[in-house]
């Protein structure tokens, strides 16, 4: 298929017209095609698709490839050891070209495959029309492959050395499965070991580079060996996954308050990292390799600090960590949880587990674990009988609570019915004001009616008389007496002139 | 080398210090985390956790040499003393740290005691003794010569410390910082066969406990 096909393909989809050849499969095989499968049908993708990914894998391989033998042969031309470099690189060369051929399914074909190791088109065309059922896992390993090889070409000759031990590796453990788990794991740490031990001591490679191309092998190996050793059925991991789940659920009624948990979920944010925490846990089981799921517990810590954080206003110790943890275990029933921790413990880098950031988390996980295991009622501070209760699950402590939701509802239901509390208390609110203002109104009605009928009664007891005055105000002269006496006003005389 | 990888007894090559693990054990609020805290506070060299204070590293000197102490906190409420001993793994070191007023912290200390006994070989770990909260002398109910006399019938170093007041506390870690090399120098000058042998026993058993 080409780029630009896909393109014509949608433009003209776009249009109103659409002929009936463009709906139907590209390759003409008479079925419809889907622009998802960038308009072949279901079938005919799925064969372009692989091939196209089989060309884009040997493309790499090639170049590796090359690039490898042009180090060999640089390699080979400073050192006067000539013969039995090459012999080693052959040997090289013919376990890649067996890797290349081993397409996900089993070690066992790739083994099968290594006899006719003839032209690689051969083999790929033998194999493209089959899909396979594993393609997920398929590709998932075809790309840690591919990392790897291209990470090891960063170490040369170092690169090389380490990819040949981890093929002979990978190749021992095949014929190892059908022993104990336990002996599997020491093989694997073995390995862990000696590898890193020759990388210091023929490799000359600095620590921390060391630790770096350990994680990148854990990497690669784990990817390969997961399906293989974790959880196997030859031991009881199962039956201790589900054990633990059915404790699990039969302990949900504990409350935060009954860890001291020292978490209040009332607070959005704290209750947003409570949610994170749960999801990096559960999230775990998903990872394949040991030190990715070490990251998701390391991850979930992370998360729980700062919701003790934010809920205490300081940095948490490990007297808030732990209860927290066991609460965040509890309330995430995380999946295969003691197959999880087995697969960590028997196949993780030993350095990692021991000590350091994610060895320090990943303990605190295995206490919550033996803790949750071994919780009785005094760890709860509850009496036996309460307990036993509980347990039991003819009653549940939160019924005692005033709520009246169940307490497995979701986050939205349960803020859903907290709003329709507030709601209700804010109605009662309401109408109590209602009621007060109402009741003043009256009260101030009251008020003036008595003020009124007060005023009225006074008025009544002393009636208002406005006694006329004795004597007009004007009279100011009445006094004198003698007016009369006195002689008249000038009166103006008018002089004919 | 060949101990390096597979035991936390970090591999002694020149550009990266070695690294030790150290558990802090003891009670509910005797101070294990404080003494840590001011610890790893009062040195500008220490990267301070953001979020939590549980776990720390600090690079010490102990004369020309340095190393890298990694610090364990423990919850130390009485429920969790049953699973506690999933700390002790791979311990280099541990602090059992009470508080010298309250004469029950002590008694636990000497439970813990036991129960690192009960966990890893005798020698196998470095174990400090630590009277914490000398700054309440006036409350003491444990006095400094009990808790040097079980120290000295235990063989444990001991100190008396306060870490609200700032005293002792890079003492207790830098006494232990240099114990451990001491031990750590003097194991490296034993035949290597039996090092490795010894040390060998470690990884596998601790494989298999976590198989609880």
């Amino acid at each position: 298929f080409s780029f630009s096909g896909k393109m014509s393909l949608k433009s003209e989809r776009r249009g109103i017209h659409v002929d009936q050849s463009d709906l139907l499969c590209k390759k003409g095989c008479g079925y419809y095609g889907n622009p998802a499968w960038q308009g072949f049908c279901s079938k005919c993708w799925r064969e372009e698709y692989h091939k196209a990914r089989q060309k884009q894998i040997q493309e790499d391989w090639e170049l590796a490839e090359r690039l490898q033998r042009e180090e060999e042969e640089a390699f080979a031309s400073s050192q006067s050891s000539q013969g039995a470099q090459s012999l080693t690189f052959s040997k090289f060369e013919e376990k890649k070209t067996n890797e290349k051929t081993r397409k996900v399914t089993t070690v066992k074909k790739f083994f099968s495959a290594s006899s006719r190791v003839g032209s690689k088109k051969e083999i790929q065309e033998a194999k493209a029309p089959s899909p396979s059922i594993n393609r997920q896992t398929s590709i998932e390993t075809d790309r840690v492959s591919k990392e790897f090889i291209e990470f090891l070409k960063t170490f040369h000759k170092t690169g090389q050395e380490i990819y040949k031990q981890t093929k002979l590796f990978l190749e021992g453990m095949h014929y190892k499965r059908d022993l104990s788990i336990e002996e599997q794991s020491e093989c694997a740490q073995d390995f862990y070991h000696n590898v890193a031990e020759r990388m210091q001591t023929r490799g000359k490679v600095p620590p921390e580079r060391v630790e770096k191309i350990m994680d990148q092998i854990e990497k690669y190996i784990m990817t390969r060996l997961y399906k293989h050793v974790f959880c196997p059925e030859t031991t009881d991991d199962e039956k201790k996954d589900l054990a633990i789940q059915k404790r699990i659920r039969a302990l949900r009624w504990v409350t935060p308050q009954m860890l001291c948990v020292p978490v209040n979920e009332d607070i959005p944010e704290v209750s947003d990292m409570v949610v994170k925490a749960i999801t990096d846990i559960i999230e775990m089981d998903s990872k394949r390799v040991p030190r990715d799921k070490l990251a998701c517990i390391t991850k979930c810590s992370k998360h729980i600090f700062n919701a003790i954080k934010i809920t205490k206003n300081e940095p948490a110790s490990a007297d808030d960590f732990l209860p927290t943890l066991i609460y965040i275990v509890l309330k995430g029933n995380p999946p295969r949880l003691q197959s999880n921790i087995q697969y960590i413990t028997r196949f993780c880098n030993p350095s990692r587990l021991m000590t350091g950031e994610d060895g320090y988390y990943f303990t605190n996980l295995c206490c919550a674990v033996a803790f949750i295991e071994k919780l009785d009622a005094q760890s709860l501070n509850l009496s036996q009988e309460d307990f036993d209760r509980y347990m039991s699950g003819q009653t549940s402590p939160r019924k005692q609570e005033a709520e009246s939701w169940s307490p497995d509802a979701c986050l939205g239901v349960k803020q859903m019915y907290k709003n329709l509390d507030l709601l209700s208390q804010l109605n009662e609110r309401q109408e109590r004001i209602m009621s007060e203002a109402k009741k003043l109104e009256k009260d101030l009605i009251d008020w003036t009616d008595g003020i009124a009928r007060e005023v009225q009664d006074i008025v009544e007891k002393y009636p208002l008389e406005i006694k006329p005055p004795n004597q007009p105000l004007a009279a100011i002269d009445s006094e004198n007496i003698e007016n009369d006496k006195l002689p008249p006003p000038l009166q103006p005389q008018v002089y004919a002139g | 080398m060949a101990q390096a990888h597979r035991t936390p007894q970090p591999r002694a090559a020149p550009s990266q210090p070695r690294a030790f693990k150290l558990v802090l054990l003891g009670s509910g609020s005797v101070g294990k985390s404080s003494l840590a805290l001011r610890y790893v506070k009062n040195d500008f060299k220490s990267i301070l956790p953001t979020v939590g204070c549980a776990f720390f590293t600090k690079v010490v000197d102990v004369g020309a040499t340095s190393l890298k102490l990694e610090i364990w906190d423990t919850a130390g409420q009485e429920k969790y003393h049953s699973v506690c001993h999933l700390y002790f793994r791979g311990a280099n070191a541990a602090l059992l740290v009470y508080d010298i007023t309250r004469k029950d912290s002590f008694l636990k200390a000497q439970q813990w005691l036991k129960d690192l006994e009960k966990e890893l070989h005798p020698g196998e770990v470095l174990v400090m003794l630590v009277g914490n909260k000398t700054d309440l002398s006036e409350e003491r109910e444990v006095t400094f010569q009990e808790g040097k006399e079980f120290a000295d019938s235990q063989r444990l170093l001991f100190m008396e410390t306060s870490a609200k007041l700032n005293q002792q506390v890079r003492e207790v870690f830098n006494s232990v910082a240099q114990e451990l090399l001491q031990r750590d120098d003097g194991e490296g000058q034993a035949p290597r066969g039996d090092a490795a042998v010894a040390l060998n026993e470690g990884p596998a058993r601790q494989a298999k406990c976590c198989a609880h």
